[in-house]
């Protein structure tokens, strides 16, 4: 087991680990209000479309496979 | 043009001159009724995916939260003006409800995950299976399996509960029983209660060595902020 998972991390200390980057994704991506029921955003040039309360990336594990994937830009 | 929006907020009259939002661009203060929304002008129809513009967007929500509790937008929420306005309108009650229930608090995030999952929910390897019967006896295995982690993830999410229910306003909670990330809650924590909160966690991480933990925050009251699931409960559509 990566011991990455295994800690308490709370507060400034950790804002800049990848860690604090895949937590921030999950809130900013998965959570907050809808106004309009349609928010277009785009990953790699590729519009994609949340329509209602539907969401793109569910999960940390699928947040962490977004960036893996914009890393050779 | 539209507006970028952040978050929605009470009792906050200016922001510091130097809040700069997605592109760089200057965040202001949109009054509406007894709300504000920060916003920033945005020229594109679409939000980029990108870490900059996540962390921009997680930086304006943030550069608020030792003033007020914001209630955040969803990344990527762009509408004009008169959008913004019609929905606050159409919704001031459910605003009030949730600035009510969020005031003073803020968010802390637990992900527990587990070091293995059950073996029998596993699919059966192709070519393993030789008769009907062998068919039927996996079949139940996975049934099993499905069943002793979908329990466990139950276990451990009553156990969560029980260690922090004298310590948060009100909690979101989301079980993947056939993952290892076995449980996601959030915790919504006054402010003055995170230090015992932080301590609590500890013990209760100490008590479950078989367990790992990410605790983070704190947080703007992201799971806490979702309108639109009220409305759809209330009125049918969303």
């Amino acid at each position: 087991m990566s011991s990455t998972f295994d800690q308490i991390i709370v507060g400034e200390e950790w804002e800049d680990s990848d860690l604090s980057l895949l937590e921030t994704l999950d809130h900013v991506l998965n959570r907050g209000i809808v106004i309009t029921g349609e928010i277009t955003i785009s990953v790699a040039d590729i519009d994609l479309v949340f329509v209602g309360l539907n969401v793109l990336i569910s999960s940390v594990e699928t947040a962490h496979e977004v960036l893996r994937k914009r890393q050779p830009e | 043009m539209k507006l970028y929006a952040y978050c929605l907020v009470e009792d906050l009259d200016a922001l510091d001159a130097a809040t700069r939002g997605i592109s760089g661009a200057a965040v202001r203060l949109l009054h509406i009724d007894e709300f504000a929304v920060l916003t920033s002008n945005f020229d594109d129809d679409t939000v980029a995916v990108t870490r900059e513009n996540a962390l921009d967007h997680a930086a304006v929500v943030r550069s608020v939260l030792d003033r007020t509790t914001p209630l955040p937008f969803r990344f990527g929420t762009l509408v004009t003006e008169q959008q913004l306005r019609n929905y606050i309108s159409a919704r001031k009650p459910a605003l009030q409800t949730r600035l009510t229930l969020v005031r003073g608090c803020v968010e802390m995030s637990v992900k527990i995950i587990r070091e293995h999952i059950t073996e029998n929910n596993l699919p059966a390897v192709p070519g393993e299976i030789t008769s009907g019967t062998s068919f039927l006896e996996e079949k139940r295995r996975e049934i099993l399996g499905t069943e002793a982690n979908a329990a466990e993830a139950r276990e451990i999410s009553t156990w969560l509960h029980e260690q922090v229910a004298n310590l948060a306003r009100d909690e979101q909670v989301t079980l993947r029983s056939s993952e290892k990330l076995v449980v996601a809650a959030a915790h919504l924590v006054e402010r003055d209660k995170i230090p015992q909160y932080k301590e609590t966690m500890t013990i209760a991480r100490e008590n479950r060595p078989e367990l790992h933990f990410l605790l983070s925050g704190p947080w703007p009251p992201y799971s806490f902020a979702n309108i639109e699931l009220e409305f759809k409960s209330q009125f049918g559509v969303s």
